[in-house]
């Protein structure tokens, strides 16, 4: 039997079960009928930016414009431990880079990735340029033009009828004046359109018309502000904000705008601040945790990964970072049980399948190595992460010693992802095993260049020129080696016995 | 993501595309049994109504205990958008059940008259009142408003923003609530005897009953942008609280005595807020909340809660510590706790789609079970025959290819060039890129492509490169390249001889003369007079080179009026002297030159090339110049329009458009000077080809010489960084010093160290044309081009024996000398 109902409450019912394009439908409809209808209006913009919306305490995305013209860090040459973009020498006592890789940033690699983590701050243009563009890797030239045009796709979409707001024509004055659609509409400019610039606009009028008392337009200034790179404008509003209300969205986006400001000690009290009003909130111990990681401080992390577990043991983050850092510190079986926790709590995926195959084979449970990475290799989902599941089975099949077997593993790394500079170390190894120098000398120098922030190929470079004599590249692969890996006992070594010769000379 | 899934205690899949939402669920002794045992009423959009009393039977199949738990199931007309259990009718204690239809309320009773069996109990639905509504519902809230103990009031909320009050069976008073859009969740509190809701606003708003019963009488429906009629008290909100986001539901609970919390679920948050409307607690939210529940207070001061969200999770909080995490098999729109016969705080969860669920936390692992990866059968004789054939494979692959690649000596493909000749096409410069692909082996493709002159100076030169890129088939890149040369009549035509001209050069040659107008079939047939000695042709450009040859003397005259043009002309000729007597059949044809180089005229072209360079530094410079004053200009400004208290701009705009102005000329100027380089560049590069013609033929030099002597003067490339002037001053005093130096020490040495010094642009060109007047010289005394240095132990000491001794120290010393003049004018000019 049919039984009739109002469609702008159907509609308003689909948008509370998130049924967005059921919603947006019905409001077509209903514009279509009567074209000044400001509810179904103001519902299907709502239902148009939850479709498109992310959290914007997520969004972190620095480009290269951003970081190197970026006028606002305080000091060039920061302090030990006071800045993001000098990490100290581990002063949390954690592994070295001998056991636990680095990224280019010269930071460990982390258990979870985030936007943030992908690459790191390069220390200059230089480098900041000459990143291996590879897809996973590429960091836009600017913030400001390609990633969010690229996140804002909806804004994009062509619609056969033309935009549903067009927003040149809008009278932000008009909305700005009226509450219960200005909000709706700013977050449908900012989410969907991703057009800071009026929502800017809109924002700065409706706090004026609230008389600068509603904290909630002030975030969306400071997250304005903070999108236009005036980070120290959306300081202020931040700031303001939390004298009127205790947000944790506030807190987050303050202590990311002292995080792009590189001033991590300020975030971290902000942090801490943050608890003290909201004791055991989830996402402030992340922000702390994640903070102390950057920081190489990775025995702090996991003390904050920790205490994010104990408020919500479901968080995934968490148990991957401390896996990971287990892992590294050399309890592979303890790494394992998180790992298999993850597995156990549904996430299914080749890295972590990778992750387990690796931890298993370290944990001398050889019976489940093979089958895991088979299992990886089931769920891969892109060429990089393929180029990586076979350089691990290379790397456990070098540990058992079938060197034919990592031979074509890491010719199969490399066939995946030709940029994979790990891999390239590796086969140069086993080639100059076979004698082959040349060979090994070209995968070397091919994997210095393609990751300068590696100390190993440099430091086989080195090992390799000193062998067949060439005492001058050995030196500089030597140096090379040490500003990667100031502490590695062996480039010191080297390098020492090199001075020697050359004095002796 | 949990560890442990749900466990279902009893389940029931209601109708067949049914739908039903948040208010669809409602948990009650709804038949007053007495015994306590709550009963799910169940209500769809579609207008069914289901009332159960689920108990556990394991013997019975499922669809089998539906029935047995099925305590009632009627279709209403409407369609049902809530139900409710509580006193609604006077002077009864008894609970009933309002059903809320988008336009109509009805209240109902239940009753069962019990059987003879267990299952012959029967259950009667009775209409007690029903209110048709004027307006859209949207949801509805009760209790007992006004503190008036005993039964319950209603309260719905309209579509349109208006609050319709009933006491049972009469209807109160209805009101607007202020500045409505859209309808939010709506509860009621008790306690302070008020209503909240979240507004289109997203705020939290409370309203006390007392408020809305005074306010003004709201029959029509306000202009949201009118202020309220007066008359009346204006509706405000007792208090506010900004949430900036929209709430999916709104709870009170008072599990305690001291004070209730009104727990908020936002879309990403959710809020616990005291009666005064301060947040107590909050919890942001890193997924998609559906529906919540607060359920009761284990630890004095905390209240624990049920939250469901849209990635199948039913979550236990403890304020806002996650307790407990089970996975559900749907995304529940509802939520409720209800104790049955068997079992006490069962979960009810409601699903969209009608997946009624009962079911209990435990330890059962979450039935999410790994797709098995096709494992492939342990026949190990196969697998061990695979293996030795891909081994193989790979053996083979490894000998012919690998990462790094090997040079090979066979080429893939052949580049063969025609150029089609027609004259009335006019001419050259072209850079084109073509893409084609090669269909396999033997077969060729034909790119054809136009050449056309760029600009209205002749060519430097009419010869062309062609490089073909491709790849061969393993995936190696590959490079072909082949050269080919353009006719001359592209670039001119013939016309009338000129006599007097400003520049003339004389080619001799040891053969008879021959005729011009056979060597030059394609000018002399439209040439009027046919005199055989004479040729006159006109660049397209307009200037005019004539060839003589003479009628008694093995001389050939080539005059024009601009040096460089004379290029083309002559290397056309020499090139078709050579190639008339080859076919004749000539074997010790020779040709030069007799008479002193024209290094005047050709240092003109170099000084107009090195004039157009300054200025094209001076405009550089003005316009970085300008550039930092507009870059000032602009801070300037948009410091003041930053700033909070406006300031006057104090004519800096008509500054800005001034600068602006100047930037643009400049712009245009440097791109008319750029212009007039190129074409000055293309002279010089004519002039130095003609020069280096004229050089060897001069003095005879060999083809390898004019390489070297080529590389060393012929201009690359011109760019600003680096000029012709620079880079061929160090090229030729390289050679000065080098191979071309008198003193053989030097010639050893001086090849193997480099001193090379930054080479930056020259100040002027005294010393350039020094250099170059003293190569010429030392070419025309008899100096050896060579590099190799073996050559050059042994040539040279051949020419000193050949040469004077006492003009060669003589030499040194003139070159000393001038170095030293060299270094005192850089070291006076600045």
């Amino acid at each position: 039997m049919e039984v009739t109902m109002d469609p702008l409450f159907l509609a308003w019912s689909y948008f509370r079960r998130r049924k967005f394009q059921q919603c947006a439908d019905i409001c077509t409809k209903l514009l279509q009928d009567g074209p000044y209808d400001q509810a179904a209006w103001s519902l299907k913009t709502r239902a148009f930016t939850e479709m498109v919306y992310i959290d914007e305490t997520e969004v972190d995305q620095e480009g290269i414009a951003e970081l190197m013209l970026d006028e606002s860090s305080i000091a060039q040459v920061a302090r030990p431990g006071t800045s993001l973009r000098l990490p100290g020498t581990s002063q949390g006592g954690g592994p070295t880079q001998a056991v636990r890789p680095m990224t280019q940033s010269g930071r460990p690699i982390t258990g979870f990735v985030r936007p943030s983590t992908q690459s790191g701050r390069p220390g200059t243009m230089e480098q900041a340029i000459k990143t291996p563009r590879t897809a996973s890797t590429a960091r836009p030239v600017t913030g400001a033009t390609g990633r969010f045009i690229r996140l804002g796709t909806a804004s994009m979409l062509t619609n056969p009828d033309g935009p549903f707001i067009n927003l040149s024509r809008l009278n932000l004055a008009k909305y700005s004046q009226k509450p219960h659609l200005s909000r709706t509409l700013f977050e449908y400019i900012f989410h969907h359109e991703n057009d800071i610039k009026n929502a800017l606009d809109l924002a700065a009028q409706a706090t004026e018309h609230a008389q600068f008392k509603d904290w909630w337009w002030k975030v969306q200034l400071g997250k304005c502000y903070y999108r236009l790179g005036l980070y120290r404008e959306a300081e202020k509003q931040f700031r303001s904000a939390l004298n009127h209300q205790e947000v944790v969205d506030t807190y987050l986006y303050l202590a990311k705008v002292y995080q792009r400001l590189d001033q991590p000690i300020t975030a971290l009290n902000l942090f801490k601040q943050g608890l003290d009003h909201f004791p055991g909130e989830v996402t402030l111990l992340t922000g702390i945790a994640r903070i102390h990681e950057e920081m190489n401080n990775i025995t702090s992390a996991t003390e904050y990964y920790k205490d994010v577990l104990k408020q919500d043991n479901t968080h995934v983050e968490a148990i991957a970072c401390i896996g990971s850092n287990h892992f590294y510190t050399d309890q592979p079986e303890i790494a394992l049980r998180f790992y298999r926790r993850l597995l156990q709590m549904g996430v299914y995926n080749c890295q972590l399948y990778n992750n387990l195959g690796l931890c298993c084979f370290y944990a001398q449970q050889y019976d489940m190595t093979l089958s895991s990475f088979e299992r990886a290799l089931a769920l891969v989902a892109s060429d990089e992460e393929q180029a990586d599941v076979w350089y691990n089975i290379g790397h456990v099949a070098v540990g058992i010693g079938d060197l034919t077997l990592a031979y074509q593993c890491f010719k199969l790394a490399l066939a995946f992802n030709n940029d994979h500079a790990e891999a390239y170390n590796n086969l140069a190894v086993l080639e100059l095993r076979k004698g082959r120098v040349e060979q090994s000398k070209a995968f070397l120098q091919t994997a210095a260049s393609l990751a300068p922030h590696m100390y190993e190929p440099h430091f086989n470079l080195s090992i390799l020129s000193d062998k067949i004599g060439d005492l001058q590249s050995s030196y500089t692969a030597a140096q090379k080696s040490e500003d990667a890996f100031p502490e590695h006992v062996d480039t010191q070594q080297l390098l020492k016995l090199l001075r020697e010769h050359f004095a002796a000379l | 993501m949990s560890l442990f899934k749900a466990r279902d205690w009893w389940s029931a899949v209601l109708g067949k595309g049914e739908e039903f939402d948040q208010g669809c669920l409602c948990i009650g002794d709804v038949d007053n049994s007495g015994t306590g045992h709550d009963k799910v009423v169940v209500g769809s959009y579609m207008g069914m109504l289901r009332i159960f009393s689920p108990h556990a039977n394991v013997s019975n199949e499922g669809g089998q205990n539906l029935i047995d738990s099925l305590l009632l199931e009627v279709q209403l007309q409407n369609a049902i958008i809530q139900v409710e259990i509580g006193k609604f009718v006077s002077c009864s204690e008894l609970l009933h059940l309002a059903v809320l239809h988008p336009r109509k309320l009805s209240v109902y009773s239940i009753s069962g008259t019990a059987g003879n069996v267990e299952h012959g109990v029967q259950y009667q639905l009775k209409l007690i009142y029903e209110h048709n509504l004027q307006r859209t519902a949207c949801n509805m809230t009760y209790g007992a408003f006004g503190g008036v103990t005993g039964h319950h009031s209603l309260c719905i909320q309209s579509m349109d923003g208006m609050l319709m009050f009933f006491e049972q069976d009469s209807y109160s008073f209805g009101r607007f609530l202020p500045g409505f859009l859209l309808p939010g969740p709506l509860a009621y509190n008790p306690r302070t005897d008020s209503f909240l809701t979240v507004s289109s606003a997203r705020q939290l708003e409370c309203y006390k009953y007392e408020t809305l019963a005074v306010a003004t009488e709201a029959e029509t429906r306000p202009g949201p942008d009118l202020p309220l009629r007066t008359g009346g008290k204006r509706l405000t909100a007792d208090w506010i609280l900004v949430l900036g986001e929209q709430a999916l539901d709104i709870s009170i609970s008072s599990f305690s005595h001291s004070s209730s919390s009104i727990f908020v679920l936002g879309e990403r948050n959710l809020y616990c807020v005291r009666d005064n409307g301060q947040i107590r607690f909050m919890r942001k939210l890193e997924f998609n909340p559906s529906c919540f529940l607060p359920y009761c207070s284990v630890t004095d001061g905390t209240t624990n809660l049920l939250l469901c969200n849209h990635t199948n999770m039913l979550l236990v909080y403890q304020d806002v510590t996650l307790k407990w995490a089970a996975q559900l098999s749907f995304v529940p729109v509802a939520v409720r706790v209800a104790s049955f016969p068997d079992l006490k705080g069962l979960v009810v969860t409601l699903s969209s789609d009608g997946h009624l669920l009962c079911s209990y936390m435990g330890t059962d692992p979450s039935f999410f079970s790994m797709p098995k990866v096709d494992a492939r059968e342990a026949d190990y004789e196969q697998v061990d025959a695979e293996m030795k054939k891909l081994q193989k494979i790979i053996r083979e692959a490894s000998r012919t290819q690998d990462i790094l690649p090997k040079a090979e000596t066979e080429e893939d493909l052949t580049v063969t060039v025609s150029v089609a000749n027609r004259s009335s096409v006019t001419i050259l410069m072209v850079i084109c890129c073509l893409h084609f692909l090669f269909l396999g082996v033997g077969s060729s493709t034909v790119v054809t492509f136009s050449v056309f002159l760029n600009g209205h100076y002749p060519p430097a030169d009419l010869t062309g490169d062609i490089t073909v890129s491709y790849t061969s088939p393993t995936g190696v890149p590959r490079i072909l390249q082949s050269k080919f040369s353009l006719p001359l009549a592209l670039v001119c035509v013939s016309s009338s001889a000129a006599k007097n001209t400003k520049f003339k050069i004389t080619v001799d040659t040891n053969q008879p003369p021959v005729d011009l107008s056979s060597i030059f079939p394609e000018f002399s047939d439209k040439s009027e007079h046919k005199d055989g000695n004479s040729l006159a042709l006109q660049f397209l450009s307009g200037a005019k080179v004539t060839m003589v040859a003479s009628k008694t003397s093995q001389r050939y005259r080539i005059q024009s009026d601009s040096f460089e043009d004379m290029w083309l002309v002559v290397k056309e000729l020499v090139q078709r002297f050579d190639l008339h007597f080859s076919k004749l059949g000539v074997k010790d044809f020779k040709k030069s030159f007799s008479g002193p180089l024209p290094l005047q005229e050709y240092f003109l072209s170099v000084d107009n090339h090195f004039q157009l360079r300054v200025s094209a530094q001076q405009y550089q410079d003005l316009l970085s110049e300008r550039a930092v004053q507009f870059r000032a200009i602009q801070r300037r400004l948009l410091t003041r329009f930053k700033d909070k208290t406006p300031a006057p701009l104090q004519n800096l705009d008509t500054l800005l458009d001034a600068t602006y102005n100047q930037v643009m000329a400049l712009a245009e100027a440097a791109e008319e000077n750029r212009a007039s380089l190129e074409e000055a560049f293309t002279r010089l590069r004519s002039a130095t080809h003609l020069l280096l013609l004229l050089l060897s033929l001069w003095q005879n030099l060999t083809p390898d010489q004019t390489t070297i002597l080529e590389a060393t003067l012929l201009p690359q490339q011109d760019t600003p960084q680096l000029g012709w002037e620079e880079s061929c001053d160090a090229a030729v005093s390289h050679l000065l010093r080098s191979c071309l130096s008198w003193n053989p020490k030097d010639q050893a040495t001086s090849l193997a160290q480099i001193d090379a010094p930054i080479l930056g642009f020259p100040q002027e060109t005294a010393r350039l044309k020094n250099h170059i007047t003293l190569l010429c010289d030392r070419i025309g005394k008899g100096g050896r081009l060579s590099l190799t240095s073996e050559a050059n132990v042994q040539v040279p000491a051949q020419v000193q024996n050949l040469a004077a001794p006492g003009k060669l120290s003589k030499w040194q010393e003139n070159d000393g000398e001038k170095e030293m003049r060299d270094r005192h004018l850089s070291k006076s000019s600045p």
